[in-house]
């Protein structure tokens, strides 16, 4: 007898006992309803091979696109960190940041297909539903992020274990902070279309202006107050700050710009202080994504 | 009395009487200047197949809608298994399973996962969940195919498979909204059959809406509901038998002189229906005879049936059911379940 045989014997034998006799109902839990959701938007993205392939492969095409092909046509970093390093933490901000956003689909996709309905009619918080919405998009670009940091020896990447284990914590908080958004933003559109061209249009500014690809202290005025009044500054700058530490320390003291630490009027914020505004942002997008689906329907 | 005492299945108080599973009176609900459903009142015992026949837009998904706690209602009160629907939405919501028009099965899942999923999305006990699953999944004939995904199944088999869910947390009441719509007349049969059996198994009330004759005829009891009232309550029999005798149905080239020839002769108002004079007759057998001796115009065929749902509504509504306008969106629908148009 196979192992499937017998559980799905052991299943019949069980049917007859309790399968057909109504126990006690009872309620589920707050966190029960925050893993059920969660473990679906989980087992999707497993089960979706192209998707968990373009993960693999995204990370490659972005660094050897941008680590070599605008790396050696910019200007050159103050001290020795090469674009490419440089340029590494920018990327894995950025598939969070993608990762994140567009995760928020699968809420457009849920009311499209109807599964939507199922879930908003048990008997359960909403706000139980929205975290473990939140949570199953933030774990995907987590992975995403950890498969970034998998690839970074084979792409030539100088990174410590130890430099690694300190940016999954940071990354999980800024990929529950952009899925965030991206919740809020499905839960208010309908089609599957009109998700994509608004998150490209949030998307594009937030990945360009926040210092993925260049020192954001380095920009002209105008350019400056858009960057400082983009949350995903705050992500990208905390991510860099942690992954390029060592190399941070060896910069000379009369560099002409700093390269990361976002700048308020001549104060220069503390990777802390960063973190402390990433926490500040999650915390809004989560209010708002909540107060979207209980109103939703 | 309390909801707990209305829980324990199988009970009979102390009156004898079975408790009604849902109790409705003067529901209403207003959209701006429209009242889609005006002040209803009924009641639905346990264990009973209960259907809500009329056209679309005659208010029956506005009343489940409320019943289902989705739509809060403008005036009047109801409660399900003792549950308030205004009071205890949750309560109502444990209480009953529920199917809607368009399909809410996430078809990237298994049927097996679905089920589970809904099980742990109602608070069900973990070692409670898989044997249940198991049952329902035997029970509509869906095990064998239980660990495929739903997007390779066929219209009826999802059908089927949400009928399972909806029951999975063990609810008193399922609502079944348009159940087969879009579905051919086969697997509509089969899907009956399914949700019969299930009804005598579990000893769920299965309260529906439809706009098919057959469907409701199918019904312990049947309420007509046209522009938001209900106009008639009764088993499916005892509303035919209102009608009285059979149906005679004559055609020729002059229709209209022969309504007037049978209502000045008989004393029958007759009606126009499928290009031809239709009333009812007590003995249509015995009657057909006399009605030819003594009608002068040409008549070319002649007809005699048993009453159908179809004639009491037309008779009680002066309008038909309007099939053709909800064929229309059969079609739309039914290509919607198969997946046609979808982004694969």
């Amino acid at each position: 007898m196979t192992v499937e045989q017998a559980t799905a014997a052991a299943e019949a034998g069980a049917g007859v006992a309790s399968g057909s006799a109504r126990p006690a109902t009872g309620r589920a839990s707050f966190l029960q309803v925050v893993r059920v959701i969660w473990m679906r938007e989980v087992l999707i993205y497993f089960r979706d091979r192209p998707r968990m392939i373009s993960a693999f492969v995204m990370p490659i095409m972005m660094l050897v696109m941008f680590g070599e092909g605008l790396g050696n046509s910019i200007a050159t970093l103050p001290g020795d960190i090469g674009y490419r390093q440089f340029i590494f933490p920018g990327m894995v901000a950025m598939i969070v940041l993608m990762n994140s956003v567009f995760s928020g689909v699968s809420i457009v996709t849920d009311r499209q297909f109807g599964f939507l309905r199922e879930i908003l009619v048990a008997p359960v918080s909403r706000t139980a539903i929205c975290i473990g919405k939140i949570s199953g998009g933030a774990t995907v670009s987590l992975v995403n992020g950890i498969v970034m940091f998998v690839m970074a020896p084979i792409l030539g990447i100088d990174i410590t274990l130890e430099v690694v284990a300190k940016l999954i914590g940071l990354i999980a908080l800024v990929s529950f902070m952009l899925t965030g958004l991206g919740v809020a933003m499905g839960s208010r559109l309908r089609s599957v279309e009109s998700f994509q061209m608004l998150s490209q249009v949030a998307i594009m500014p937030a990945m360009f202006l926040s210092g993925i690809f260049f020192p954001i202290n380095n920009v002209p005025a105008w350019m400056d107050v858009i960057v400082k009044l983009n949350p995903v500054t705050y992500a990208v700058a905390p991510i860099r700050e942690i992954a390029l530490s060592e190399q941070l320390k060896a910069l000379p003291a009369d560099a002409p710009f700093q390269i990361t630490h976002v700048d308020w009027f001549g104060y220069t914020l503390s990777t802390w202080e960063e973190i402390g505004v990433v926490v500040v942002f999650g915390a809004a997008m989560l209010t708002i994504a909540i107060r979207a689906i209980r109103t939703t329907e | 009395m309390t909801p707990t005492a209305l829980r324990a299945r199988g009970s009979t108080p102390q009156d004898g009487r079975v408790p009604p599973s849902v109790q409705v009176s003067g529901l209403s609900r207003r959209f701006g200047e429209i009242t889609a459903v005006d002040g209803i009142s009924f009641e639905v015992g346990e264990s009973e197949i209960f259907g809500f026949l009329g056209p679309n837009g005659a208010g029956k998904t506005t009343t489940i809608s409320m019943l289902c706690t989705l739509l809060r209602p403008t005036a009047g009160r109801a409660t399900i298994g003792g549950y308030d629907i205004v009071d205890d939405p949750a309560g109502v919501r444990r209480e009953i399973g529920i199917v809607f028009q368009d399909s809410t099965v996430d078809e990237r899942l298994t049927a097996r996962e679905n089920l589970v999923f809904h099980g742990e999305l109602f608070g069900m006990a973990k070692e409670e969940i898989r044997p249940r699953a198991y049952h329902l999944l035997d029970r509509v004939g869906l095990l064998d195919r239980s660990n495929d995904a739903v997007i390779t199944y066929s219209g009826g088999m999802r059908r089927r498979l949400e009928v399972a869910r909806g029951l999975m947390h063990w609810p008193s009441v399922l609502f079944l909204d348009e159940p087969t719509v879009g579905l051919d007349p086969q697997t509509r049969r089969s899907i009956w059959a399914y949700a019969r059996s299930l009804r005598d198994t579990e000893g769920v009330t299965i309260f529906l809406t439809t706009h098919y004759m057959d469907e409701a005829e199918a019904c312990d009891r049947v309420a007509i509901m046209d522009y938001g009232k209900i106009i008639a309550l009764d088993t499916p029999d005892r509303l035919k038998a209102r009608l009285g005798g059979d149906v005679v149905s004559i055609a020729g080239p002059d229709n209209e002189a022969l309504a007037r020839e049978v209502r000045e002769s008989f004393e029958i108002e007759p009606r126009f229906e499928n290009d031809a004079v239709e009333f009812n007759v007590e003995q249509g057998g015995e009657f057909l005879p006399i009605l030819l001796n003594r009608i002068e115009g040409e008549v070319r065929s002649v007809g005699i049936r048993a009453p159908t749902l179809e004639d009491v509504f037309v008779t009680m509504t002066g309008h038909q059911i309007r099939e053709a306008e909800a064929s229309e969106e059969d079609k739309m629908r039914s290509m919607r379940q198969r997946g046609f148009g979808r982004m694969r």
